[in-house]
């Protein structure tokens, strides 16, 4: 025997694959280049860390395509028959939790998210907070009707991604959910996002206060702008869902110009972003490696599920009879 | 994971960013940008700690790339950019670092005495004879590295794990070719003789002269 192959074939037994975990020494080296003080981050940060990155790649990063009505169906081309990778849901909590205070959290923001099997049109629909759906029992609550949102104050992502599936029948993968610091994190980790309100607004309650025209804000004031539900376009939940997919579309532009100005600093925003959201569960490896290498993120598109008003409290909303049919592209 | 980021990153540029530089335009670019740096992390630190997870195991792998960079950073002021591949400049620095852990080094070669080696049984089934005298060898082998003068091992392992040419591990370990050539002779000279010197033809014949 070849005492050389010998040796390489001992070497390919004893060698390992590189782990998720290398990116720390890659962080290492980035905070020493850049001058500032290592950081010492939880364990387990890698793992949300890159599943978000990914998440982030899909969701975020792409120029959305702003679509104005209720119909974010129309045409599409999931091309689910030809491709090998099975399509994913990803159901987006905003919530208010300020720090651990999960017990009183309401979720602000619902957005379900579909990456088609061949990854190539992510579909990015809202779901209004006063929609009044029939919740089902989860954990030591019964089943009973009421505001969507009240679901996550009710029980957390796990029961909020319960009531979407029973609204819209379709399945959810994964939840992710992201607070206010998370927000402001992830904004300020941009440096600034540009925004544009058409007059000047004054809303105490919301600590907003902007001239008329474009601003580039952080992530203090593009929280309070997101949240507004005064000063701001109508004053009701729909005109803000529609706020904050122009302001998740300006992110995105941001993002993406980043990430072909500065990979290094995009990494970090994502970095930033993964120490800022919560992921269940979380994803394999493998799965997360296929999305990152197949995803196509320049044709998201970005809708709002149809609703009206409730026949039994008009200051209420219900879905659309046409909702069935914009709910079946996510399956 | 380190790959999903990669090919992340990787995709990112290929929707317009800036294109690949050299190793050598990278090292010269940090000067200015030290976060390009980061770029030649990407580039090797898969390929650095494969090497050093053979030598060390995994556990003090990840570390020890991390440590590579960082000298590597720190010095990046010395690196001659004539040279366009980084290859041997790192791996100089790997060796040194892990010239640290000799002593663990040589325990682990020594546990291979008597544990078998994970991953025997995922071989595909026509691998299975070349498996049993793999098997065989590899208490032998493990012996014979475990016994090796350092600077020989280096040589030894530089070329067999790190796929460096001749002229690579000079310049990684700072010495003539003439001299990695001797210390490699040597050091397979030993293998092959742990090994019963079964057949005393496989070797190079150059290097037998």
């Amino acid at each position: 025997m070849d005492d050389l192959k010998a040796i390489r074939d001992l070497g390919d037994d004893l060698g390992h694959e590189p782990p998720a975990s290398l990116v720390r020494q890659r962080q290492r080296l980035v905070d020493a280049a850049g001058g500032r003080a290592p950081r010492r981050r939880p364990s387990g940060w890698l793992l949300i860390g890159v599943v978000t990155a990914v998440t982030a790649a899909l969701i975020l990063v792409p120029t959305v395509l702003l679509r104005g009505g209720g119909e974010p169906g129309g045409k599409k081309d999931l091309n689910a028959a030809t491709a090998p990778a099975k399509p994913i849901n990803v159901l987006i909590i905003g919530s208010d939790a300020r720090g651990g205070a999960v017990r009183e959290a309401r979720s602000d923001t619902l957005v379900l998210a579909h990456l088609p099997a061949d990854r190539k049109r992510p579909r990015l629909l809202s779901l209004p907070r006063d929609l009044m759906v029939d919740l089902p029992a989860c954990g030591r609550f019964p089943a009973r009707r009421g505001q969507l949102n009240l679901a996550f104050t009710l029980g957390g992502a796990a029961c909020t991604e319960a009531a979407v599936e029973k609204l819209s029948g379709v399945r959810v993968d994964r939840t992710v959910t992201i607070g206010f610091a998370g927000f402001k994190t992830m904004v300020n980790a941009l440096g600034s996002v540009q925004i544009s309100v058409p007059r000047s607004v004054n809303d105490p309650k919301a600590g907003l206060r902007l001239a008329a025209g474009r601003h580039r804000v952080n992530g203090s004031v593009a929280l309070a702008y997101v949240r507004a539900r005064h000063g701001l376009g109508d004053g009701s939940d729909l005109d803000r869902v529609k706020r904050q997919q122009r302001f998740m579309a300006s992110l995105a532009r941001e993002a993406k110009a980043m990430r072909l100005k500065s990979p290094v600093r995009f990494a970090a925003f994502l970095k930033a972003t993964a120490g800022a959201v919560e992921i269940r569960p979380s994803m394999d490896f493998t799965t997360v490696k296929r999305l990152a290498e197949t995803a196509e993120t320049d044709t998201a598109v970005y809708g709002t599920v149809p609703v009206r008003p409730d026949r039994r409290d008009f200051n209420r909303l219900e879905l659309a009879p046409s909702a069935p049919s914009v709910f079946a592209q996510f399956k | 994971m380190v790959a999903a980021v990669t090919a992340f990153l990787a995709n990112a540029r290929v929707a317009g960013a800036p294109s690949v530089y050299g190793d050598a335009e990278l090292i010269s670019r940090s000067h200015a940008d030290p976060e390009a740096f980061a770029e030649l992390f990407d580039r090797y630190a898969p390929m650095l700690y494969r090497y050093v997870s053979r030598r060390l195991g995994p556990e003090v792998a990840e570390d020890l790339v991390g440590e590579t960079f960082l000298v590597a950073f720190g010095k990046r002021g010395k690196y001659d950019l004539a040279h366009p591949d980084a290859r041997p400049w790192l791996f100089g620095i790997v060796t040194k670092l892990v010239a640290r852990h000799h002593r663990s080094e040589a325990a682990r070669y020594r546990a291979l005495r008597r544990s078998p080696v994970d991953g025997a049984v995922e071989s595909p089934a026509d691998a299975v004879a070349a498996m049993v005298t793999a098997s065989a060898v590899r208490p032998l082998l493990a012996e014979a590295l475990a016994a090796l003068p350092r600077r020989d091992r280096d040589v030894l392992l530089l070329v067999a794990w790190g796929d460096l040419s001749y002229e690579e591990v000079g310049q990684a370990l700072g010495i003539p070719v003439g001299t990695v050539r001797s210390r490699l002779h040597r050091a397979r000279r030993k293998v092959r003789a742990a090994l019963g010197d079964t057949n005393p033809l496989s070797g190079d014949p150059r290097e037998e002269a």
